[in-house]
């Protein structure tokens, strides 16, 4: 009989469409083990954001990741606003949310359709494609870019909201909210759906605490987490909107969190186009920040995101740091796989929404202690002068 | 003589093999594009009208690829399987009676040759993907047999409740035995059928064998080119078969008013084809533990309970 034996899922495999592996143990169709292995897209965003000036970084940081690129590009502008201590204006603020709330529902919309493809229901995909092709219209009639929106600046934001646009994006939610409500009837009426997605990557309350789990993934997991409520910025505190969480802790009740998210999410800029005050969209700052350092979290569709940026007063950021959803999710995707089939590898994996890409990372391991560990900047400095002080002798 | 080229004709061009590999790239375009249509797209549009030769050209375009065994597969299993995979259910078809006659003379018992034939069409599948020596590929040469344990006995017995209806254990008489059509009398065998046949040829819900997002392509990932092009006319010939018997045994074959058998055959399978189609539209995959516990729990006592209804009926009238 078989015994155990290894499946490389990726770097490519039809259910990772990034370059990213997951190596299974298996025993039959049964997974006994699960390592990750990173590295296969890394760009070194991090060391380009120190070669760039500060304004470039934001178009840097936008390319992090292609759906989620309006939280990185806020995160990024709330960092270095921090060092400026500055406020932006109030309608800048709410042209902020609008913005990452229209993220929130593509990238929402755009992982329910990969979740149908997943687990083979593509009639499920091709229709939620389709509808998603709304809000993207809406984000193209805003900033005039379908994707990568290049809405954020350093002390404000590039694009504003004129009165007749306002009529045909309220169109556009009600159409949007319209599907969206049918598409969560689906699954919660869909047998097949349901038998694939209902007790499968099981991740316990406490587990999804202990290994750092966030965004939708935490929130299916029945944890009341969000950094829109947690922190609020961007005037998040002065909107009313629900924390949607699950108690099932399986992949249906986090698209079912996804679903209803993206309802939320409809309603906050809904809200956001009543009560938007009229005013400036920017202020105008220096060419550099003053030296200090920041810190700034905004919740991406993903989950928690986290820059932290370090200025020397120079033209250039001294360093800038993220820590993306995706990688702070994959020690918990590791153990959602655990126990179940070769099946169920595709929709575990597609629960967390990866995005490999803003994922790849540079983590100390000692091959043969197996202690892994984080340097600090100044740490990691004196490591590589040794290192290349060494290498030349 | 005479007599001889006419047999060659009904072998090789109407209604064997020749007709049966064109209704086969017919029934894939159908297939497609109502799959399309259903989800909202356009479907195959370019080669013909309305992407009609797209099977076609598909075919011709994977013929003329590069034909290539990997190092480590079993060459000559890896090169006889596709070649058996393409052959078997056009000689399956060879007793549907399409015309009303099949191409072989009817014997009694061809249906259980037919179904024979389709086995074996299995066991070539689990040949390709064991000797294909890639590990997705064995995932699915076992998934194959796993699944093929779950569905092939209510197939049968759905069928064989239909030729204990007729009185005969040959296709051509069970389809001109029916005054109202099997499927009326036996809504439940005929729903057995179709759900059986959908796993058989291995489309959603029950792709599970060369499920995409899970394992590559199954049993099929090593196979390319030429290999390939045959093992997807072996499913094209196959979903003529599956039809092509649902016809015969459950919708009375070629028996109809106005038309000759040959045009109400082909309407009668088309609707198959588009009955396979929707089914496959609506759902999600399954897993292969839901499917074979699903089919021993639910396909077959009701299998056996249509068998069961169709003797009580038989004895009372």
């Amino acid at each position: 009989m078989m015994s155990i034996y290894r499946i490389p899922v990726g770097p490519q495999h039809p259910a990772i469409k990034e370059g990213f592996q997951w190596n299974f143990k298996l025993d039959g169709e049964v997974i006994v083990d699960v390592t990750p292995r990173l590295g296969f897209v890394h760009r070194g965003i991090e060391k380009g954001m120190e070669l760039r000036s500060w304004v470039q970084g934001i178009y840097l940081a936008e390319r992090i990741c292609g759906i989620c690129n309006t939280p990185h590009t806020t995160c990024y502008c709330l960092a270095v606003e921090q060092l400026y201590d500055v406020e932006v204006p109030k309608r800048a603020q709410y042209l902020r949310i609008i913005i990452n709330e229209l993220n929130r529902i593509h990238s929402h919309l755009l992982w329910i359709g990969v979740l149908g493809m997943e687990i083979g229901f593509m009639t499920y995909f091709m229709y939620v494609w389709r509808d998603r092709e709304r809000v993207m219209d809406i984000v193209e009639l805003i900033t005039g870019n379908r994707v990568t929106m290049s809405m954020n600046m350093i002390g404000g934001v590039v694009y504003d909201i004129t009165p007749p646009m306002e009529g045909i994006i309220r169109r556009g939610l009600d159409y949007l909210e319209e599907r969206t409500k049918y598409y969560k009837e689906v699954l919660l009426n869909e047998p097949t759906i349901r038998a694939r997605t209902e007790n499968v990557g099981v991740l316990s309350k406490s587990d999804a605490i202990d290994l750092c789990a966030v965004g939708p993934t935490l929130r299916g997991s029945d944890v009341k987490s969000d950094a829109r409520f947690d922190e609020p910025y961007s005037s998040y505190d002065e909107i009313s909107f629900n924390l949607v969480t699950y108690p099932y802790c399986d992949v249906y009740a986090r698209a079912l969190v996804r679903a209803d998210e993206t309802l939320e999410s409809i309603q906050i800029i809904r809200e956001c186009l009543d009560k938007m005050p009229s005013g400036p969209i920017k202020v105008r700052l220096k060419r550099t920040p003053p030296p200090g350092e920041a810190v700034a979290r905004v919740e991406a569709p993903r989950g928690e995101l986290l820059h932290y940026v370090k200025s020397d007063g120079k033209e250039k950021p001294y360093r800038v740091k993220m820590r993306t959803p995706t990688l702070a999710n994959i020690p918990a995707t590791c153990e959602m796989l655990k126990g179940y089939y070769i099946a169920d590898i595709p929709a575990i994996i597609a629960s967390i929404d990866p995005c490999y890409c803003c994922t790849e990372r540079m983590l100390f391991i000692d091959i043969n202690s197996g202690k892994s560990w984080v340097w600090t900047d100044s740490e990691l400095r004196r490591y590589s002068l040794k290192y290349y002080r060494e290498r030349r002798k | 003589m005479m007599n001889v080229l006419y047999y060659l004709f009904r072998v090789l061009i109407y209604p064997g093999f020749l007709f049966i590999s064109a209704l086969a790239f017919v029934f894939e375009w159908i297939d497609r594009k109502a799959h399309a249509h259903f989800q909202n797209r356009i479907g195959p549009l370019y080669a013909g009208p309305h992407g009609f030769l797209q099977p076609l050209a598909d075919f011709i375009k994977l013929m003329a690829k590069e034909d290539f065994t990997p190092t480590w597969a079993n060459p000559v299993f890896f090169n006889i399987t596709p070649v058996l995979a393409a052959t078997l259910p056009v000689f399956a078809s060879f007793y549907i009676p399409f015309t009303g006659m099949p191409v072989l003379p009817p014997f009694e018992g061809d249906l259980v040759l037919v179904l024979t034939l389709t086995t074996f069409f299995t066991i070539t599948a689990f040949l390709a993907g064991w000797f294909s020596s890639n590990r997705f590929s064995s995932v699915g040469a076992i998934r194959v047999v796993l699944q093929f344990l779950g569905y092939e006995i209510p197939m049968f017995i759905s069928l064989g409740s239909a030729a204990i209806a007729a009185g005969s254990l040959s296709i051509t008489k069970i389809a001109n035995s029916q005054v109202i059509p099997f499927a009326i009398l036996q809504p439940l065998g005929f729903a057995i059928y179709i759900i059986a046949l959908q796993a058989e040829l291995e489309k959603i819900p029950f792709d599970i064998p060369e499920a995409e997002s899970e394992i590559v392509a199954g049993w099929l990932t090593e196979f390319a080119g030429r290999k390939l092009a045959f093992f997807r006319l072996s499913e094209d010939l196959r979903l003529v078969l599956g039809a092509g018997l649902a016809t015969a045994v459950f919708l009375g074959g070629g028996s109809g008013a106005i038309f000759p058998p040959i045009v109400w055959f082909l309407i009668k399978m088309v609707i198959v084809v588009l009955i396979a189609t929707s089914l496959r539209t609506v759902f999600a995959r399954l897993k292969i533990d839901q499917v074979v516990r699903g089919a021993w729990k639910y396909l077959l006592p009701l299998a056996l309970l249509q068998l069961l209804i169709t003797k009580i009926l038989l004895v009372v009238m």
